[in-house]
């Protein structure tokens, strides 16, 4: 017999008895939608998780210092800070060139003064730090947008705020976009020496808000393109400093972003960085202790689904015996006409196959509708509490295994029945003696 | 009843039985239903089988189609010798040699009367368009023309029986072995049956054998055997 016209003999079959088909499918459908269910909602949290860890940016990023490295930073995730350390292009150069390195940002951060508009009824100026980036190569940064947008490459009137400037304008995180269009002007302090004492003169510049973010690049309320912050850090040079308030800004470069190819790879950058001298922070153990985590709870997960699965095709082995005890003299006629054991094997298993296919298949599309069920409402409760919302992961291995995988147990399930429908002898077809 | 010729003639085989021993083991227990027993049926012969219940016709109508194994004992048919059959060489036998009818039928319910003629010729492989049209040739032949697209439930007694000797006929086979073929029908149904089996054994030259209760389909044949209890009784 052709696999085509056993292939329409098994779905005959299949369709025959559409209540236990039905009930065999959706049996299979449950299972499969918990598997991939809770696989796609583990793995979106996995996505989450990190994402969180990193703040949006590469899970590999590496933040350095323009500061010499105590003893014993690589045994910890944060800086642990000596002297001050010139970081140049040269330096970043010879980072770049390191093994393992992907790519190197720098970043110049300076202390400000901002006036938020008169509207925003703040009557005190904001003391904080400014943040300058290469915006143009922003997914390289640990910089999340949660309203709005990045601040354009090159601009010195656009500025990207954290949660901390609404905080300061006793907004809540609700909304964060009411911010946006608004302006806010920066002051950037020159100190000189006069025979009274330092005198503090400002460079004054405003800018818009164009976005809301959640940065770890540096410590800092306001995210602007980095040639703003090396303008004033030019202005500042201009002046004498302070060695108590305002130290000039020796550094070209107060810190910089390094990432690593990869996660096993961040120990041995994070060391080679360290052998230059300079300290440096990653989440390395977080993320370790993160992934370990994470790791019981998609066994315990998958293991759930797995179990679901297997229930599912024990009920498939169940219904297929019973069909096989029903259809004794069935399988005895098509024997009888010349059906070989094979040609009764192969029905039956494509038909244990279709019930695995069906099931595993809609399974999978109700599994991930699930997840994105759930994906909503914990948007909704993210949004609520003034965080960024997840973005739905369905990995294609997920899916894969969620059609094949239920199809292969299936057809693994329906072994047994096809088996004995097979050694059924012919005489089945006639009975008595 | 409007019939077509059927399709291809093929001829008879000849049947040979010796020392034909056969039991079974229930519970334990060791059920002997056949005694040893001798058959000779001609090319082209026409034999009737009768008893009672549980005298081993079926048993032996078994046999001789190849649906077991033989335990003791010879079956030659066409100068072939069953013992010797295992497995797949069996289900070729009874594809290529043998025809069955079955007094319940034997149609696949979730199948038109059309497929199920189909599904003997695609267990031979043949391809969709030839198989169809040989089986509604065959369908033509025994009256139901105009019926292929029905399902078994949709047919009547006498229907369904004619289109399981339509499939029965599928693959010319030389032996016909029909069991109880009347059994389930009314007497008018019964008749056209009988007629059918016998004018394709006619048409064809097939040896036909029928097992039976009942006498009067017993007496159509040409030859009458009495089987009880294993044993051929006068």
């Amino acid at each position: 017999m052709r696999w085509a016209d056993a292939l329409r003999l098994a779905l005959e079959s299949a369709t025959r008895r559409f209540g236990r088909t039905a009930l065999t499918v959706l049996a299979v459908t449950l299972a499969s939608a918990l598997l991939v269910g809770l696989s796609t909602i583990v793995a979106t949290a996995n996505s989450r998780v990190f994402n969180q860890v990193s703040k949006g940016g590469p899970i590999t990023a590496i933040r350095v210092a323009a500061a010499r490295a105590n003893p014993g930073q690589l045994e910890t995730d944060d800086f642990r800070l000596g002297p001050p350390l010139r970081i140049d292009d040269q330096t970043l150069s010879g980072i770049a060139a390191l093994p393992g390195v992907e790519a190197v940002a720098p970043v110049l951060d300076l202390d400000v003064l901002a006036v938020p508009p008169p509207e925003a009824g703040l009557r005190e100026p904001i003391f904080d730090r400014m943040v300058g980036v290469d915006l143009r190569d922003a997914g390289q940064l640990p910089v999340t947008v949660l309203a709005g947008r990045l601040p354009a490459a090159g601009l010195s009137n656009e500025t990207a705020v954290t949660l901390s400037y609404l905080d300061k304008l006793g907004l809540t995180a609700d909304d964060p976009s009411v911010v946006l269009g608004t302006r806010v002007s920066f002051a950037h302090p020159q100190v000189i020496q006069t025979s009274s004492g330092p005198d503090y003169r400002g460079r004054w510049v405003w800018a818009t808000i164009v976005g809301v973010v959640a940065q770890d690049a540096a410590p800092g309320m306001f995210l602007v393109s980095i040639e703003q912050t090396e303008a004033d850090r030019a202005w500042a040079l201009g002046g004498t400093g302070d060695a108590n308030f305002e130290p000039l800004p020796e550094s070209p470069y107060s810190a910089a972003i390094v990432v690593a190819r990869s996660l096993g790879e961040v120990r041995g950058v994070r060391k080679s960085i360290n052998d230059l001298g300079y300290a440096t922070s990653a989440p390395e153990q977080l993320i370790a202790n993160v992934q370990r985590y994470l790791k019981v709870v998609d066994i315990v997960l998958g293991a759930i689904g797995l179990i679901a699965l297997i229930i599912a095709a024990l009920g498939i082995t169940n219904a297929m015996l019973a069909q096989v005890r029903e259809r004794r003299r069935e399988i005895g006629v098509l024997k009888a006409i010349g059906a070989r054991d094979r040609d009764v094997l192969r029905v039956f298993l494509l038909e244990a196959g279709f019930v695995g296919a069906l099931g595993g298949g809609a399974g999978t599309v109700f599994g991930v509708a699930i997840a994105a069920a759930v994906g909503a409402v914990v948007n909704g409760y993210l949004t609520q509490q003034g965080l960024q919302g997840i973005t739905l992961s369905v990995p294609l291995a997920i899916v894969l295994a969620g059609v094949f995988g239920a199809t292969a147990l299936a057809l693994v399930a329906g072994v047994l029945p096809a088996r004995r429908a097979a050694r059924l002898p012919a005489r089945e077809a006639v009975g008595g003696a | 009843m409007s019939t077509a010729p059927l399709p291809a003639a093929a001829d008879g085989v000849g049947v040979s039985v010796r020392g034909l021993r056969h039991r079974y083991r229930t519970s334990g227990d060791e059920l002997v239903v056949l005694h040893g027993i001798d058959l000779d049926v001609m090319v082209g012969g026409y034999v009737a089988l009768t008893g009672p219940s549980g005298a081993g016709k079926s048993t032996l109508l078994s046999l001789l189609g190849g649906l077991e194994p033989l335990q003791e004992g010879s079956v030659d048919v066409g100068g072939r010798d069953l013992a010797s059959l295992r497995g797949d060489e069996l289900a070729v036998y009874r594809r290529e040699t043998v025809g069955f009818v079955f007094q319940h039928y034997g149609l696949v319910p979730v199948l038109s009367a059309l497929e199920n003629v189909e599904l003997s010729l695609a267990l031979s492989g043949a391809d969709r368009r030839a198989r169809r049209s040989r089986a509604g040739s065959l369908l033509d032949a025994v009256g139901l023309g105009d019926r292929m697209e029905h399902r078994p439930a949709a047919l009547s007694g006498g229907e369904r029986q004619r289109v399981a000797i339509a499939r029965a006929m599928a693959n010319d086979p030389r032996l016909l072995l029909a069991d109880e073929p009347t059994g389930n029908l009314d007497e008018d149904a019964a008749a056209q049956v009988l007629d059918l089996l016998e004018s394709i054994r006619a048409d064809r030259g097939c040896t036909l054998v029928v097992v039976t209760h009942n006498r009067s389909v017993a007496a159509r044949a040409e030859r009458r055997l009495r089987l009880d209890a294993g044993r051929w009784v006068a």
